[in-house]
């Protein structure tokens, strides 16, 4: 099973766990009804994508609402901490959240007691806490972007917005140095995907992949378009694929799907997870030899 | 094209505030500026942190002036310290890049695009904080003299990065004026 968590934008959303469906514009799950722009959604969309294609389960979600005030990233830690072991999911991603150092410490010692320890995926406050908490190593992935590899490399911060401004100004240059010093002050994952114009998957302080085309500039300026390469990964990770293929496929799938898109910066996300299954059915047999049949397999 | 520029003139202070919380911290700013004092966000020292935290830094000296206002405009706070060391800068660059019809205004990790003819708030990107989907959902499709104040609704330092992105927008757009 593979669990998704994170806040939804909502602030009437209780603590809401279930196997998530979708139907246009929204998912489902738990009985409740939420957006799949931006944020969390997102980055659930994508991988619901991407298990539909497979004809894999499809993710189990813990969503809570939050606007910022922490009230649902507390209900999500809370019954993480107190239900994991009994879920025991093979894949767990988290995402959007309030970066409670002390709440990511409980469920990673919750975490230990689970049967078979669960691939774990972090981005957004999610990874921000882990990085702050030293628990990094804890994770298999982390989906950063420029300012936050800049971040995870900056071993004084606590959040990206306190990375020195040495780091920041000319960040697509440092990347690569960034990297390294992430890994070195033990801020990294076992894997990082950075996304940006280049996107580098790194493991062991060194550089494995580069992915620069399609370049597609309309890229940055649309608000989840980082969330979706984490859905992506998560998704492909739970397939069974190598983490270090699943993150350049991840990163390859969101370029070619963003081509397909003929984005500006006012296209919306939604627009782009679209083309997902389009973009596995053209190429995913040349990547990786997953290959489509007529008859669905 | 892209332009990079520092933020403001640097105000350097020898005291710092100490908040329960992020949007504390916001509105603690809002309300001492809005009383003409100096101040600047940034990171509380080391050990008072726990994550996403955000305290002030201002002049020492104002603490009396400044404890009154925070009073009369019920703005909770923990403790007022002088500056010893390990008080961090928020990061002040901003980038503009223009993208022909549309301007991106990145600041920090946050990024903020409107329509240069109408001044419509086409996307937001960046952060990993709850606020920002929800200033997202508000803002998203409305004019910037339209949208909330990202400090107003915004609670963590996504949102205070979000709300510097937003000035920049309005500046670039029509000089700085909001209508």
């Amino acid at each position: 099973m593979m669990l998704l968590c994170g806040t939804i934008p909502d602030k009437n959303l209780p603590v809401t766990y279930g196997q998530v469906s979708q139907d246009e514009d929204y998912l489902y799950a738990g009985g409740r009804r939420f957006s799949r722009t931006q944020g969390t959604g997102a980055m659930i969309s994508a991988a619901f994508a991407i298990t539909s294609y497979f004809k894999l389960e499809a993710p189990h979600v813990l969503v809570a609402g939050d606007i910022g005030g922490g009230e649902g990233t507390r209900g999500i830690y809370k019954y993480l901490i107190e239900h994991i072991v009994e879920l025991s999911p093979e894949l767990m991603t988290l995402h959007y959240s309030l970066p409670i150092m002390a709440l990511l410490r409980k469920l990673c010692e919750a975490v230990k007691g689970c049967p078979n320890r669960p691939f774990m995926i972090a981005d957004a406050g999610a990874m921000y806490a882990a990085k702050g908490a030293g628990l990094s190593s804890e994770f298999d992935i982390f989906t950063p972007d420029p300012s936050e590899i800049a971040f995870l490399a900056d071993a004084q911060a606590t959040h990206p917005a306190y990375i020195s401004n040495y780091l920041f100004a000319s960040d697509a240059d440092k990347i690569p140095g960034q990297i390294t010093d992430a890994f070195a002050n033990k801020s990294a994952a076992k894997l990082l995907l950075v996304k940006g114009k280049t996107d580098y998957v790194a493991a062991d302080g060194q550089i494995l992949s580069t992915i620069n085309e399609p370049d597609v500039p309309m890229l940055e300026p649309i608000g989840g378009t980082g969330d979706t390469i984490t859905g992506l990964v998560s998704a492909l990770v739970y397939a069974g694929l190598e983490p270090k293929d699943a993150a350049v496929y991840a990163c390859r799938t969101n370029r070619v799907a963003g081509q397909l898109a003929c984005p500006t910066p006012a296209t919306k996300v939604k627009q782009i997870i679209d083309q997902f299954p389009v973009v596995a059915k053209q190429n995913y047999c040349s990547w990786a030899g997953i290959c489509y049949t007529d008859a669905g397999k | 094209m892209e332009v990079a520029k520092p933020d403001k003139a640097k105000f350097v202070g020898d005291g710092i505030i100490i908040f329960h919380d992020v949007s504390g911290a916001m509105k603690g700013d809002r309300v001492i500026r809005a009383a003409g004092y100096e101040s600047k966000l940034v990171a509380p020292p080391p050990e008072l942190r726990m994550g996403c935290d955000l305290a002030l830094e201002f002049n020492l000296v104002e603490q009396v002036g400044v404890e009154r206002i925070f009073k009369e405009k019920d703005v909770p706070y923990q403790n007022f310290l002088p500056i010893t060391k390990g008080a961090s800068q928020l990061c002040d660059i901003v980038k503009v890049t223009d993208f022909g019809e549309w301007i991106m205004v990145k600041s920090g990790n946050m990024k903020l695009s409107f329509e240069k003819a109408t001044g419509v708030i086409v996307n937001i990107s960046g952060g990993g904080c709850p606020d920002i989907p929800y200033l997202n959902a508000e803002m998203v499709g409305k004019t910037l003299a339209e949208a909330p104040f990202p400090s107003e609704l915004g609670y963590t330092l996504c949102a205070t990065m979000l709300q510097r992105a937003y000035e920049e927008a309005v500046s670039n757009y029509n000089g700085g004026r909001r209508q």
